[in-house]
């Protein structure tokens, strides 16, 4: 009887056994720690996801990073092809990526590339490949920008369909222009940097219908005017205000930083679109209309005291690193290694003998510093960056590592408007009306210099003033890289371009003070291999590679 | 089992197992063995096979974990026909570990104690170049580009200029020797050190009719091999209870409990990366030592000892393994088996940074080590928590008939039906903080630091949740010995793919015939000669999951600020996704030969040869997404894979007389895994965790395949892709070839590298293969020895490429002619770094690392045999070596490393600054009683 028990007992244990773990609910897992995309339709979800996407995933997220050579804000290609900064890494190829193509000292030594492949153009082409994957310098601008572009593509078509709690005309508007100028954003960007793009509304798919960046610059625009037609209706209500700062991290909003009105916002509109012309046009193609839009767009730009888009750190690194976030604090520090971006000796020259900006935020070293030479020694340079500045009241400070301390401006500011106006007046003739606007930025900045207004400088004077003014006042802000180009330095020495005149400081620790640089860098940029390689073009589409540099 | 000097299984296991690759890839305390059964059949879950305990199946404990002196044996299932029965995991092969039990009888025990020294392997020499190029005054001080002498400034640790190297000058040559103001540093001597391998066991066993016991306590304590570099200190409690309850019915209860601590931190990529005239022993005048003396010590050079003094790791393991098996035999016919197996896992990390800014070093060149989570100096203390169960049960009815026996017909037909369920759970707990801003007082807690945050995202700070179940059914039918098949199937449940989900079914089904079983073998008298002839195939299918939320679509959310956010996946799940399924069929022959019939020489030798042919179908990946998408990657199924081996285990009894005996085992393995079709006809890029290396997966290529810009050894070689010469031939004039084979410019004297990127071949060895030999004289002595051999392997040296980043390595003292000048021209090495790439991927660093490796021998005397002592069964001091001899042509420090993560798929072959493994002397006593 008792092995009977037993036996019951046991079979009974296993029916309990098995009957209690083949329940199809145990399969009901789903993912427990993360939202779905459902959750957008609510007023809350869409706020998160209106914030989080677009400086996560447009300024931050990749699949492929490299810490080193910085995340979007940190990344300092554009400061390099402009010769602002120098660089000893060898991350992604940001050491070989800035040198020049050749450099003729003061003694008519030519020092080459020592790199290899010897031009910008060759090492682009090389590497411009899918399987380099993250090792492709042309992947970060498209990728981060595409990236932004989909989430604001991905707000857009979510918007329709969310309950807001109250007031869902003002609302759902504040989060279409958000989604369309941070599209206008990404566009002006690829039209500025690359040779084709694709236009894509649709979220988390494409198209592979390229075409031109003139195309992908007029999309930019009929952003700008969707936006502009949305402010149209807004007005600067309590709603509007406090649901727009739902959208912008808390701790941005400080300096600059704050929501911007209706009217703001218009005016940030009208200096971007003054940005997208002149950026991408070179400075001889430019027309008296060309110049009389940049002064209709300029005048109806952003004004002092304007709010406008900054990105701030904190001490938890939420959007970016204090130490490490963008190119001014990258460029910080000791050249002997603290500073991952060297200051180039160019960038030092364009300042203005007694500029507070200058005194403010640089140190001599005690000796050069000499970079590795098998980079090319163009870099080389006696100059520090300091952060936090100098202590000089009341002038601008352009890198300080404490949390939260510097103001970024992703996009266009203030100064950068004055400076295109002043640009055009000068090229339009009204000399002293552009010398006046340069003042006002350098004292806007403290800069301390002499005026120039009614200095009676020649054109080309005030254009070089303008063109070194820029240099200086608008330090990584992003701009340089279109600069370069549009005044034609970045082409071959043989063709008008390079620069003469300029300061080296060879890898003997020797000051040059006439040298000339021959860059030879690329002007727009392929489409990199790794969109081509998943997305090819269909036929009709415009040219993914600028051929002029293959 | 032989006795490893780390107490690991994984260890032992080496060489082994016949087919499979089993390597010791790392030399670290703690670091588990890679182990690839059987092909590669998956790519995202990588290579790591089922392990089973007594049936049960392990989840999160991993192998090196368990006591290896409580292991009888260790079963090696690798056919997907074989591991089909064990799950739905188990495409990858099966390890089942049984467990020592009580043998009934007098109460024995046993205790053992051993000591070993261990020493990091160099076996290709690496070594920094003792001569460098630097600019140097009259008096051979390294002076700056002022022509100043270097100091080093003992305040800050800094050194007052730069050196002046133009490393890819023509003239420039290394030849000139360290010893004025720069002395030479052997780094290798400052940071690697003899470290200390202890183990202890006491084990009590026994039993009675109706029960049996085995409880045994041990403890493993292994130093790293380098100077502050941690160690590894394991207990683990071992219980094996059997007990008849009543006729039939058995329950054994199995328990395993061990308790890791994992001290083991050192920085060895800054003892290779560092120029050697840095003395990285200076203190600066607060007693501190300096991170980075300037640039002049290398781009990435960096203090072992800074790291050493500022960061403290501490990882905490408990593993419980508990597994109960009830077994009840009705007096016929039937047998029922239930086990029920519980792991549990609590596994803590504290990772702590301490506050940098009082070092005068740091305030002077700002390098400091930064927190894994907040890039800056002022400290961080990083807590990792993971709290994983598994639980696994398996039910069992086993029916077998006999017709003869059970049903007097004169039929020899057995029969046997299985019919199993089972079902797994696991549950991950992640839970992972971190404080920053640490005071500079001491001591405080992570409570005084300035921020505290817990970390986003799943990978950090999550619930982990996995579901798996499904039944077995299987019929085996046996015709006397002479010939039997099987076949059944398995139908799986998961959670991956959610409630109300199909099951995926998968088929399996093997059969045997016995030449030897026929009635005309033992006739002839071919049964004199060869003993046993068995024949045998079999087929199965196994599938293999996605991951637990690979299919479900989500948005990760943190905080930005004062917000709560969300944002876009950069890898995209993906709800289309289905199971993987990998097939195998393979054919063997197993036979004995009495080769010298009645001598005694070579008797019983038993072969067992396998050939085997897999392929896998909708493998997963994440597969690149155009960017302009907005998705980074999204998971698909994206590959077909295929491989193919043949494996054969020979052992024979090669002498044996009354007094000697000499045991030989041969395991042969040759294996091979390529991909047959990619999603859309493209390629895949794989980052490799070893660094600069990328791997690209196209059809029709091997697995683990990399691709690079190769070097010339003729001036006119030919480009395969366009045909023509890869140097037009206006321009070869300007090449030569230099004194070492390869092509260089001549006016730069720097090495040519193609434009074009090349595939650098098959990365799989040509075979593994390993002899085992046991000697024992008498009772009382015994002698053995491993030798392992691995041929075609091949290794990326990425080591050496950073090595000649600064002029570091020894190469650069290497002299080479180009156009009859001789000289340690920097040029060529540095070009070999930076040419086309800068620490590109170069055929000139893909170097052959087969090898021949005395993986083990040992001697031991048994005193109590020897000298018949009374009351001791066992009194043996038994020395071991292992790793004592290697022979290689590879150059870095050891063939056997690999630097990619642990069993990946294809990142198997590169050599990135990765500790090596260990020379290892130990001398051991076993005592029983």
């Amino acid at each position: 009887m008792k092995n009977i028990l037993n036996q019951k007992s046991l079979l009974a244990l296993i029916a309990a056994m098995v009957i209690s773990f083949s329940c199809q609910d145990q399969l009901d897992v789903k993912n427990p720690n993360e939202p779905t995309i459902e959750s957008l339709n609510s007023e809350n979800g869409i706020v998160n996801f209106a914030q989080g996407s677009v400086y996560l995933n447009g300024f931050v997220d990749l699949k492929y990073v490299d810490g080193v050579l910085g995340r979007f804000l940190g990344n300092g290609y554009h400061d390099l092809w402009a010769d602002v900064v120098g660089a000893e890494a060898a991350n992604v190829f940001m050491n070989q990526i800035g040198a020049p193509f050749n450099v003729i000292l003061d003694d008519d030594s030519e020092v080459p590339n020592p790199g290899s492949p010897r031009s910008q153009a060759e090492l682009i082409k090389n590497n411009n490949v899918n399987a380099n994957a993250g090792n492709n310098p042309l992947f970060y601008d498209w990728a981060y920008m595409y990236s932004l572009n989909n989430v604001c593509n991905v707000i857009l078509n979510s918007v329709e369909s969310v309950e807001f709690v109250s007031d869902a005309d003002t609302k759902r508007n504040v989060l279409k222009a958000w989604a369309h100028w941070w599209k206008a954003f990404a566009y002006s960007r690829i039209g500025s940097v690359y040779v084709a793009g694709v236009i894509n509304d649709e979220p988390n798919v494409t198209n592979g219908n390229y075409v031109t960046n003139a195309q992908i610059l007029d999309e930019a625009n009929r952003q700008l005017d969707l936006l502009e037609d949305i402010l149209e209706t807004q007005t600067n209500t309590p709603v509007y205000t406090e649901f727009l700062g739902r959208l912008i991290p808390d701790f941005f909003q400080q300096g600059k930083g704050n929501p911007l009105s209706p009217d703001e916002w218009k005016r940030n509109i009208n200096t971007l679109r003054a940005r997208i012309l002149l950026a991408n046009k070179r400075v001889e193609d430019m027309t008296n209309a060309d110049w009389n839009q940049i002064i209709t767009f300029t005048t109806n730009g952003i004004q002092e005291g304007d709010n406008v888009f900054t990105v701030r750190s904190n001490s938890t690194g939420d959007i970016i690193s204090a130490n490490t976030g963008t190119i001014a604090t990258k460029s910080t520090g000791d050249p002997n290694g603290e500073a991952t971006y060297k200051i180039s000796e160019r960038l030092v020259s364009d300042f203005r003998a007694g500029d507070q900006r200058f005194d403010n935020n640089f140190i001599e070293l005690d000796e050069p510093w000499i970079g590795e030479s098998a980079r090319g020694n163009s870099f080389n340079t006696r100059w520090q960056l300091v952060d936090g500045g100098n202590g000089i009241d009341d002038v601008i400070v352009y890198g300080d590592k404490t949390p939260g301390a510097t103001e970024t401006y992703v996009s266009v500011t203030y100064e950068e408007n004055l400076l295109m106006r002043a640009e055009a007046n000068i090229y339009l003739g009204n000399i002293n009306a552009g010398l006046q606007l340069i003042d006002e930025v350098r004292d806007y900045q403290g800069a301390g210099l002499a005026a120039l207004d009614g200095s009676g400088l020649s054109q080309n004077q005030a254009v070089e003033e303008l063109r070194s003014e820029r240099r200086v006042a608008l330090l990584f802000r992003y701009v340089s890289f279109y600069d370069a180009r549009r005044y034609g330095i970045l082409d071959p020495l043989s063709e008008g371009g390079g620069r003469t005149g300029a300061i080296v400081i060879d890898r003997d620790g020797n000051l040059n003070i006439n040298a000339t640089i021959d860059y030879q860098f690329m002007d727009y940029f392929h489409v990199p291999d790794n969109e081509l390689k998943y997305n090819p073009p269909v036929s009709g589409s415009a040219p993914v590679v600028n051929s002029k540099f293959m | 089992m032989p006795q490893a000097p780390t107490a690991s299984l994984d260890q032992a296991l080496v060489g082994k197992v016949a087919g499979a690759q089993i390597s010791s890839v790392s030399g670290d305390p703690g670091a588990q063995v890679q182990i690839l059964l059987r092909g590669i059949n998956t790519i995202q879950r990588g290579t790591t096979p089922m392990i089973l305990v007594d049936g049960v199946q392990m989840g999160p404990t991993a192998l090196n974990t368990l006591d290896l002196a409580s292991v009888e044996s260790v079963e090696i299932v690798q056919g997907a026909a074989a591991a089909t029965i064990y799950g739905a995991q188990g495409a990858n092969g099966v390890i089942q570990v049984i467990t020592k039990k009580g043998k009934p009888g007098k109460v024995q025990i046993d205790f053992s104690t051993s000591i070993a020294t261990n020493e990091f392997l160099n076996v290709g020499n690496l070594r920094k170049a003792d001569m460098h190029a630097f600019a140097t005054d009259a008096n051979n001080n390294v002076v700056t580009s002022g022509g100043v002498p270097i100091t080093l400034d003992n305040t800050d640790l800094t050194w007052s200029g730069g050196i002046v190297y133009n490393a890819l000058d023509p003239n420039s040559n290394a030849n000139k020797p360290y010893g004025a103001n720069f002395k030479y540093y052997d780094h290798f001597d400052q940071f690697f050190a003899t470290a200390k391998t202890t183990n202890n066991l006491l084990r009590l066993s026994g039993g009675k009719e109706k029960f049996d016991f085995s409880v045994s306590v041990s403890n493993n304590r292994q130093e790293a091999a380098v100077k502050n570099g941690g160690y590894v200190d394991r207990s683990n409690f071992t219980s094996n209870l059997g007990f008849e309850i009543t006729k039939g019915l058995t329950l054994r209860s199995i328990t395993q409990l061990a308790y890791t601590k994992n001290t083991v931190n050192h920085y060895i990529y800054g003892v290779f990366n560092s120029r050697p005239f840095v003395n990285f022993d200076e203190k600066d005048v607060d007693g501190d030592y300096g991170a980075n003396y300037g640039g002049a010590g290398g781009v990435n050079g960096y203090n072992p000892n800074y790291f050493n003094q500022y960061t403290d790791d501490l990882v905490r393991t408990i593993d419980v393994i508990q597994s109960f098996d009830v077994t009840y035999k009705f007096p016929k016919f039937v047998e029922i088996n239930s086990k029920f197996g519980l792991n549990y896992q609590n596994r803590e990390r504290i990772f702590t940074i301490l506050n940098q800014t009082e070092n005068n070093n740091n305030q002077a060149v700002a390098y400091y080590w930064a927190g894994n989570f907040v890039d800056d100096e002022t400290g961080e203390i990083d807590n990792y928590r993971t709290e994983t169960s598994f639980r696994n049960s398996v039910t069992k009815a086993t029916i077998n008939f006999d017709l003869e026996k059970d049903f007097n017909l004169s039929l020899p037909i057995k029969t046997s039906t299985l019919v199993l369920f089972d079902f797994r759970k696991n549950v991950e707990n992640r839970y992972t903080t971190y404080a920053q801003g640490l005071p500079t007082y001491t001591p405080y807690t992570p409570a005084n630091a300035n921020n505290f945050r817990v970390v986003q995202g799943t990978d950090f700070t999550g619930r982990i949740p996995f579901v798996t179940y499904g039944y077995l059914v299987n019929q085996r039918v046996e015709y006397g010995d002479l010939f039997g098949f099987s076949a059944g199937f398995r139908t799986d449940y998961s959670s991956a793919f959610g409630e109300g989900s199909k099951p995926f079914t998968f088929p399996r089904g093997d059969a045997f015939f016995r030449f030897s079983g026929l009635s005309f073998w033992d006739d002839s008298g071919i049964s004199n000669s060869i003993l046993d002839l068995k024949i045998r195939a079999a087929y199965g299918e196994a599938g293999i999951q996605p991951f637990a939320f690979d299919r479900y679509v989500t948005l990760p959310a943190g905080t930005v600020g004062g917000s709560s956010i969300f944002k876009a996946p950069v890898t995209s799940a993906n709800s289309g996704l289905n199971v993987e399924v990998s097939k195998e069929t393979e054919v063997g022959l197993d036979v004995v030969i009495n080769a010298l019939d009645n001598t005694a020489w070579l008797n019983n030798i038993t072969l067992s040869a396998t050939y085997w042919d897999r392929s896998s179908d909708d493998v997963i990946y994440e597969v690149d997404a155009a960017p302009s998408t907005g998705v980074g990657n999204i998971k698909t199924n994206a590959f077909g894979l295929a491989s193919n081996g043949f494996q054969f285990s020979l052992s024979t009894k090669a002498y044996h007389s009354d007094d000697f005996t000499w045991n030989l085992t041969t395991n042969f393995g040759k294996a091979t895994s390529e991909i047959t079709s990619v999603k859309g006809d493209g390629e895949i890029v794989v980052l490799s965790a070893a660094g600069s290396t990328n791997y690209v997966l196209r059809a029709g290529e091997k697995v683990g395949q990399l691709y690079g810009y190769k070097i010339l050894t003729r001036v006119d070689e030919i480009n395969p892709l366009t045909g023509q010469p890869f140097i037009p031939a206006n321009e070869q004039g300007n090449y030569t070839v230099a004194s070492n084979g390869y092509v260089v410019e001549r006016a730069t004297k720097q090495p040519y590298f193609t434009a074009d990127l090349f595939s650098f071949g098959d990365p799989n060895p040509n075979f593994n293969m390993s002899f085992i030999n046991d000697f024992t004289y008498k009772d009382w002595l015994s002698f053995g020895f491993q030798l392992d051999v691995v041929s075609g392997n091949r290794l990326y040296n990425q080591t050496k490429e950073w090595m000649y980043r600064d002029g570091i390595h020894s190469d650069y003292n290497n002299p080479i002619t180009i156009d009859g000048e001789t000289g340690n021209w920097t040029a060529f090495y540095r070009g070999a770094y930076a040419q086309r790439a800068f620490n590109g991927t170069k055929d000139y660093f893909y170097e052959d690392a087969s090898f021949w490796r005395l993986r083990n021998v040992n001697v031991a005397v048994d005193f109590a045999k020897l000298f018949k002592l009374k009351g001791f069964r066992q009194l043996q001091l038994a020395f071991t070596g292992r790793n004592i001899w290697t022979k290689t042509n590879y150059s870095g420090l050891d063939p056997e490393i690999s630097s990619g993560s642990l069993n990946s798929a294809w990142d198997r072959g590169t050599d990135h600054n990765t500790m090596p493994n260990l020379k290892t002397y130990q001398i051991g006593l076993n005592i029983g009683l």
